[in-house]
């Protein structure tokens, strides 16, 4: 064997970036799905993401910073993974799939790290590159977005045990899964908020009738 | 309990009370002044302009007709009703156009539902002069107009004569022509319709706005035509049609070319042609550059443009085409959707330029590389607002506005606040930005919003070579700026700190090749272990 694969859990993440291929078949093998690395990373998304928007070089930053909102970054990256791990599962559980919650989750989070790695770089050369220096920039971007995806196939194949098509077919799905379940959550939510106005409207009632 | 509301009654009125009279003597202005931030929302600011005179038909008292006492009687002969010299003007009815001679100061008037030109000098106080029969030599009859909608004056230095100095071309609308006619009113050339094979025939002909280029070559805007201005050569003929629209690339536009690229030629024959909208309204700079606009509700393609001789749009290499004019925002309330409807331009002798809102009734003024500096004006029936606004015009410091609705023309003044910014502008066209230093702190002192200050004094660090600064004042202002401003920034720094780089860069070296030596041993001490 060429790689001693008998190594401490945050090291899998990059070990898997380096072998797009067999990595995830190792990781597969070895059994060494670690939920705390996976929630490291996710958090690590949301925080890269926050900085993307804060900390971009005025130069290329085209984001509107004049007001800093969290939640829709919050929803961009930490609800939309765990919206793509439901859609993910709840999809591939019916199409034969092998993985579990929890490898889906680990496998799509080690996936992402490429393209956490890109954006830190990205982060940092917007601050100190010329707007006709943007060539990098974007190869970068581009580069982390593209290495990220090939994972995230190798990912989604390797956990499910599927051939490519399948695997496409199923990632395609999986979004309009997503669609399908942010569609539900948003409906929920209002429907809870009527009940909530409701609820309180009833006790501001009551509190005018015992107040006279 | 009643009381005490009596009390907090009271105290609400005085409050109220204290509050309308603070805004009634702030608001001396129907309008309040904004103008744009970095990320284009409207943001308060000083106005540029105050609303100083209105003037209407019914203000201007006599008029005396240009024709002579023996035109007047032919005149009287051939329309078989006594033609006075003088005349009450009276209101104006719809007026159309007005244009400002900038050599002679003279302000004509298109008068358009009574088929007249009136001419007056720029502060209203010269008495007017009323144009309505013009004398053909060639048919030797007086020629009327019909509904005139546009006027160009323009000024033949080659003239044999004082006379024939003056050229005056007019739109007349109704009867299907241009007129060019001499000061006295005597006519000189006839544009009339094309028999081109590229006129075609169920083309109209109706003039709606004239320009004239220095060479005489005449532009006519015709509101029927989307290939662009009818260009006449000076002797008359037709010569070809003049910057055209670019097609707005809607979502319909692009399934066409799709279709089309896919389709037959017959079978697309029977789509939608998608043509360009036509542009409304256009004025000439000193260099010749003809700039146009084009009114409409959603059309986002060439709203504002400037030709070049050659009918190309030169606002597309610079990337101004891509800009936002008039307001920035659109808004689709109740059916209606509110955005600015540009209807007219103007050009000033500094190349300052002027674009008329008519939906909204605002004046914007931008500088020559179309930097936003005021916005002044609205709708509504208060005197500086304007239910129909349809030209604009400027001389010196006074912008000229008129109404056809109101058959009024307002003029604005400028702010103490406008004359310096113009003054600061002025100096920093001319690239003098440490000269307009002062000017552009006191523009700030004033209204710490007006954006455009950061820029000049940035520009102004930056040519004292204070990097930093210039960024400081370039942020969240100008990308241009800062990215010019950080190169040298950088390029210094880097210059400065060239040992520390050097002495990072080869300890970072060093440490590696150490750390591989070490990683090697204990590669070596656990392998041998191992054995």
């Amino acid at each position: 064997m060429r790689f001693d694969l008998d190594m401490p859990a945050w090291k899998w993440p990059f070990y898997v970036a380096r072998h797009p291929f067999e990595g995830f078949e190792d990781l597969r093998w070895k059994k060494a799905y670690n939920m705390k690395v996976a929630l490291v990373i996710v958090f690590c998304f949301f925080i890269i993401t926050v900085c993307q928007q804060q900390m971009t070089g005025f130069l290329y930053n085209n984001n509107y910073v004049k007001i800093f909102n969290i939640v829709p970054l919050f929803t961009s990256t930490i609800i939309l993974f765990f919206t793509w791990v439901v859609g993910n599962w709840s999809l591939c559980t019916l199409f034969d799939g092998e993985g579990k919650m929890k490898e889906i989750c680990v496998v799509s989070a080690y996936a992402l790290v490429p393209y956490l790695i890109t954006q830190i770089v990205v982060i940092l050369a917007s601050n100190v590159l010329l707007r006709n220096e943007s060539a990098f920039i974007l190869f970068m971007q581009y580069f982390g977005i593209v290495w990220s995806v090939v994972l995230m196939i190798s990912a989604i194949k390797t956990v499910h045990q599927y051939n490519i098509p399948k695997t496409l077919l199923a990632m395609l799905f999986t979004l309009a899964a997503m669609v399908i379940i942010l569609f539900l959550m948003v409906l929920l939510m209002s429907l809870f908020q009527q009940v909530y106005v409701f609820v309180y409207s009833i006790y501001t009632e009551l509190m005018y009738r015992f107040s006279i | 309990m009643p009381n005490k509301k009596k009390v907090l009654g009271a105290a609400a009125a005085s409050l109220m009370a204290v509050t309308m009279l603070t805004t009634s003597i702030v608001a001396d202005q129907p309008y309040d002044g904004y103008n744009y931030d970095w990320w284009g929302d409207p943001v308060p600011s000083q106005t540029g302009y105050v609303v100083d005179r209105v003037v209407s038909g019914l203000d201007l008292g006599e008029g005396t007709r240009f024709n002579t006492d023996d035109q007047l009687k032919e005149i009287s002969e051939q329309v078989k009703e006594d033609v006075p010299k003088t005349q009450t003007v009276g209101a104006f009815l719809n007026p159309q156009d007005i244009f400002i001679d900038q050599t002679t100061k003279l302000l004509y008037i298109v008068d358009s539902d009574n088929d007249r030109i009136l001419v007056t000098d720029v502060t209203f106080s010269e008495p007017v002069t009323i144009m309505d029969y013009f004398y053909n030599p060639e048919t030797k009859a007086y020629e009327t107009l019909n509904g005139p909608r546009g006027i160009f004056v323009r000024h033949d230095s080659d003239a044999e004569n004082d006379n024939e100095e003056t050229l005056i071309y007019i739109a007349d609308y109704e009867n299907g022509r241009v007129l060019e006619v001499y000061k006295d009113g005597t006519v000189c050339q006839q544009f009339t319709k094309p028999s081109s094979e590229f006129y075609e025939d169920d083309v109209t002909f109706q003039p709606n706005k004239v320009v004239a280029d220095v060479a005489g070559n005449v532009y006519v805007n015709i509101k029927s035509i989307t290939t662009g201005a009818v260009m006449f050569a000076p002797d008359g003929t037709f010569s070809s049609y003049y910057g055209a629209n670019r097609v707005e690339q809607t979502a319909q536009a692009i399934a066409n070319k799709f279709w089309k690229t896919i389709l037959d030629r017959e079978a697309a024959q029977s789509f939608i042609q998608n043509v360009p909208m036509e542009f409304s309204n256009f004025d000439i700079d000193n260099e010749g550059f003809i700039y146009t606009v084009t009114e409409s509700k959603s059309a986002t393609t060439d709203v504002f443009k400037k030709l070049n001789p050659a009918g190309e749009n030169v606002f597309i290499k610079l990337g101004y085409s891509d800009l936002i004019f008039g307001d920035m925002a659109t808004y689709y309330y109740r059916n209606t959707t509110y955005g600015s409807q540009i209807n007219d331009v103007d050009v000033d002798e500094n190349g300052i330029i002027r674009l008329l809102d008519y939906k909204n009734g605002r004046i914007f003024e931008y500088t020559d590389e179309c930097d936003l500096l005021f916005i002044y004006g609205g709708s509504g029936n208060q005197k500086g607002l304007f239910t129909s606004a349809s030209a604009v015009e400027a001389y010196d410091n006074t912008v000229y506005v008129l109404d056809m609705r109101k058959g009024s023309i307002t003029t604005f003044k400028r702010t103490e606040f406008g004359d310096i910014v113009h003054e600061a502008m002025t100096l920093y066209s001319d690239g003098k930005y440490e000269e307009a230093r002062e000017p552009w702190m006191e523009v700030l002192a004033r209204d710490s919003n007006y954006w455009f200050a950061y820029i000049g004094l940035g520009n102004a660090e930056l040519s004292q070579g204070n990097y930093q600064q210039a960024m400081d004042y370039f942020y969240m202002n100008s990308r241009g700026g800062y990215n010019r401003a950080f190169k040298q920034f950088r390029m210094q720094f880097v210059r400065d700190n060239f040992n520390w780089f050097m002495i990072v860069i080869v300890v970072i070296i060093a440490a590696i090749i150490a750390l591989r030596i070490v990683l090697k041993k204990i590669k070596k001490k656990k392998a041998g272990g191992k054995q």
